[in-house]
């Protein structure tokens, strides 16, 4: 305890401690789903180790990357393919974790005020994980790696009058080639990640000045919190935590010794040809739905462009698009439908997205994207009957 | 049991769509894949399969020992290695064990129709038009009787692939040079050490058995191999290309059941600490 | 019964941290697992050496393990060596100047090792017999297989020469 003592003097750790964790207030009535964003935290710490451990073989380079991976990583090195396996694995994960914390926050209103920023920093922060990934998607330089590389960064032509040249710039060469694997493995290892620590930092930030939401979205305040309707974050969230987490990592760990395929397609293990484009060629699961936005409007190439940046960004507005005053889905029955009708649209557009733009599935695409807008272009029109029937109760 | 209920909806999200991005795009892609046909039931041929070694051997010195070889028995080919790369871009296989690697039907309609038999118009080895059915079945015969039995995946994935195909993860390399390959066939054939991966065992066996049904318009020419070569050859490809797949499998089963345990102790302190909470 | 629960807390938390640090440990050996040399380096930690191959008077340099070892067939006129000799006229030495780790080079008509970092001198023995060297040239493990040499493995003649503490 003397050490403590002598800790405390100088950095204050048992105000600290009481501050962040024993005398930190989340309210009871909130579900495990609430256990999602330590959970992003545990993913990106597996991601952090494991692509440490393969930057000590990885070799940026687009005659060595293909070999530096597939043979000396995943041959070679002792438990190399572990490593890889698991950060393969955990970049895929990561999103659909993700993509639960966020359902989560749009079920239950936690982008509404006071919360504004960290909705917005959250997405940033989802932004920014595509990014990463997509970047660190090259790097085994195989051919879906490749083309899909050729085909995102062939997007930005599109972009009026800077469109072709900005093109160039990006790959540093004609076509994806030495000079854009090196700046991607760059902006992959070293500044992404960086920025993702950053804006990590400020999304808890604002979550401890602000405090969790809860199952029916309705504000606590820390007095409350602290007499019954509220847990101390330690010992009592983290011991659920800790039980949420284990039984993650079986599913996870299972993933990534029986069922990896998933996360390391067959067609990566070509290595890159620019000749050749592969028959198939998709993207991750994780971009599928915004991807069959993209094609969904199959008759003006402009058009789904232009559905596309809007498909990425437009639930960064959510905070002034759904105005209602009541929060949680619990309490908002036509909420409720609407967004189960935007989950099963989403999971349908990700299916579709792996699947041939060719006759039913173009339509149903082009349908699909309608629908995710759809719900978007809702939340002000529900808002609206939502405060009306509020004021009419009163 | 309100949180088992989200546990519910959200599984069958999962569940939904991994089948969706997983097993039915797969199938919807890649459609069915054509069943291997181990009998060549399109190759007709009155050629004899059999016959009598002994004037196999003076037929094979007469007509192929100009451009084969024959370790086996002795046999050095008429013109040296970089000669016959010259004039067919390929090298002629020495012809050792060949027998036991080739289904003898698709061997005797190759020897009288290789260009047929290969379904590859440039196959380099002309027609043998002048031997009669019963010399095809005699060199088969003698063929067949050199041949050293149990070969095992690597050297028959070698006899096969090898003069065209690297593997240089396992420092094994293609006979014929890039170069010559390239003119010959159009591209450079692709490096086998992954392949294992890269495509389905099921695909490669069918591939294997017949190039044009796995991608038609191919340049590989169909090998002929009898379907336990053919087996050995993809087991040969299925293992180089992932070769820790039993250490992952057995370090697997290690850690789920250390992670059971952990579950058992988390879900014991988390209940003990709630015990009040309600 | 307030310390009871506290105690009973306390030990599933304990178990659960020891739990985790097995877990931890076990990435920890991963981890360590990975910095091993490759397979492909670890292939050369033995070299083979066909010592028939050198002429009397003649020294080869082999590469062992990324270092020069030195393999002269001695001419009677060089100096005698008893016990470091291998297959009696052979002397067979790591390459690296017992003073600072210079490489010495043969000086065939004084029939010397010289050092050209600190003017050490060695004898055909690789004995030092001039100069900053502290001790002979060490003589690497090795095994002989007939002729052949193997360089990275203990046989029972550089065994005996190690007790006799010839090998430094």
């Amino acid at each position: 305890m003397k050490f403590m003592d002598w800790l405390d003097e100088r950095l204050a750790v048992r105000q600290l401690i009481k501050v962040m964790l024993t005398e930190y207030y989340v309210p009871k009535n909130i579900n495990f789903l609430w256990s999602f964003g330590v959970l992003i935290m545990v993913v990106f710490a597996i991601l952090v180790v494991s692509g440490i451990f393969l930057l000590m073989y990885y070799k940026p380079d687009s005659h060595l990357a293909f070999d530096s991976v597939n043979k000396t990583i995943m041959m070679d090195v002792e438990y190399g393919w572990l490593f890889r396996h698991t950060h393969a694995v955990a970049a895929s994960i990561m999103f659909l974790v993700l993509y639960v914390h966020m359902a989560r926050g749009i079920y239950y209103g936690s982008f509404k005020a006071p919360r504004e920023i960290v909705w917005i920093t959250g997405y940033i922060l989802f932004v920014l994980m595509a990014a990463t990934a997509f970047t660190g998607y090259l790097l085994p330089w195989g051919q879906m790696s490749y083309w899909a590389a050729q085909t995102i960064t062939t997007l930005f032509e599109k972009i009026p009058f800077i469109g072709p040249d900005l093109v160039v710039w990006i790959r540093g060469n004609y076509i994806v080639e030495d000079a854009t694997l090196t700046r991607f493995f760059a902006l992959h290892v070293v500044f992404l990640p960086l920025l993702l620590i950053v804006f990590t930092a400020i999304h808890l930030y604002a979550v401890r000045i602000v405090g969790s939401n809860n199952e029916d979205g309705i504000e606590l305040t820390k007095e409350e919190k602290k007499h019954g309707k509220g847990i101390p974050f330690w010992p009592v969230f983290m011991a659920k935590e800790f039980f949420v987490i284990s039984v993650f990592l079986i599913f996870f760990f299972y993933l990534v010794f029986y069922q990896y395929k998933f996360a390391m397609d067959p067609i990566n293990f070509t290595p890159a040809d620019y000749l050749q484009t592969p028959t198939h060629i998709y993207p991750e699961w994780y971009f599928l739905a915004f991807y069959e936005v993209l094609r969904g409007f199959f008759f003006s190439q402009n058009l789904g462009l232009i559905a596309f940046v809007l498909s990425m960004f437009i639930a960064a507005f959510l905070p002034w698009l759904d105005t209602s005053p009541i929060k949680s889905g619990n309490h908002r029955p036509l909420y409720k439908i609407l967004f189960f009708i935007f989950v099963a649209d989403f999971v349908f557009l990700t299916i579709l997205g792996k699947l041939p733009p060719t006759g039913l599935y173009a339509w149903l695409g082009f349908a699909g994207s309608l629908v995710y807008f759809a719900f978007f272009f809702a939340l002000p029109i529900i808002s609206r009957i939502e405060k009306k029937k509020l004021e009419g109760g009163r | 049991m309100k949180e088992l209920k989200i546990l519910l909806i959200l599984v069958v999200v999962v569940l939904v769509g991994y089948w969706g991005i997983e097993p039915y795009a797969h199938s919807v892609m890649h459609g069915e894949v054509k069943k291997p046909d181990y009998n060549y039931s399109d190759l007709k041929t009155t050629a004899a399969t059999t016959g009598d070694p002994a004037k196999g051997k003076e037929l094979f010195v007469a007509n192929c020992a100009s451009c084969h070889g024959l370790k086996n028995d002795g046999i050095n080919p008429g013109m040296d290695k970089n000669a016959a790369i010259a004039s067919f871009n390929v090298v002629p296989p020495d012809l050792s064990n060949i027998a036991a690697i080739l289904d003898h039907k698709f061997l005797a309609a190759f020897i009288k129709n290789p260009q047929q038999a290969t379904e590859n118009p440039k196959f380099a080895m002309p027609p043998m038009a002048q031997l009669s059915d019963e010399d095809v079945g005699h060199i088969i015969a003698y063929l067949s009787s050199v041949a050293k039995k149990n070969l095992d995946g690597k050297e028959i994935t070698i006899e096969a692939c090898g003069r065209c195909h690297s593997i240089k993860y396992q420092k094994i390399y293609a006979e014929t040079p890039a170069e010559n390959l390239k003119a010959y066939l159009g591209k450079v054939p692709p490096d086998l050490s992954v392949m294992g991966k890269a495509k389905e065992l099921e695909y490669l066996e069918t591939f294997i058995n017949n190039p044009q049904n796995g991608l038609p318009g191919t340049s590989m020419p169909r090998l002929g191999l009898t379907k336990e070569s053919t087996e050995k050859v993809v087991a040969y490809l299925d293992q180089i290309a992932d070769p820790h797949r039993e250490q992952r499998n057995k370090l697997g089963m290690w850690v789920i059941g250390y992670l059971v345990v952990m579950v058992g102790l988390t879900f014991a302190w988390k209940k003990k600490i709630w015990k009040n909470i309600h | 019964m307030a310390d009871e629960k506290v105690s009973r807390r306390d030990f599933l938390l304990y178990a659960m941290g020891a739990w985790a640090a097995v877990g931890v440990g076990s990435v920890l050996y991963a981890m360590y697992k990975t910095w091993e040399p490759l397979p492909e380096v670890k292939a050369q930690a033995t070299v083979t050496f066909d010592l028939s191959s050198v002429e009397p008077g003649q020294i080869k340099v082999v590469s062992w393990r990324g270092k020069p070892v030195f393999v002269l067939r001695r001419t009677p006129d060089m100096a005698k060596c008893d016990g470091r000799s291998v297959k009696g006229d052979y002397t067979v030495v790591l390459g690296i100047c017992t003073h600072l780790g210079c490489i010495p080079n043969w000086e065939p008509d004084k029939k010397i090792w010289h050092c050209p970092c600190h003017g050490g001198e060695y004898d055909a023995c690789g004995k030092n017999i001039f100069g900053p060297p502290p001790r002979p040239l060490d003589v690497p493990p090795f095994k002989l297989e007939g002729n052949t040499i193997v360089l990275g493995e203990e046989g029972p003649e550089y065994k005996q020469m190690k007790e006799k503490g010839l090998t430094v």
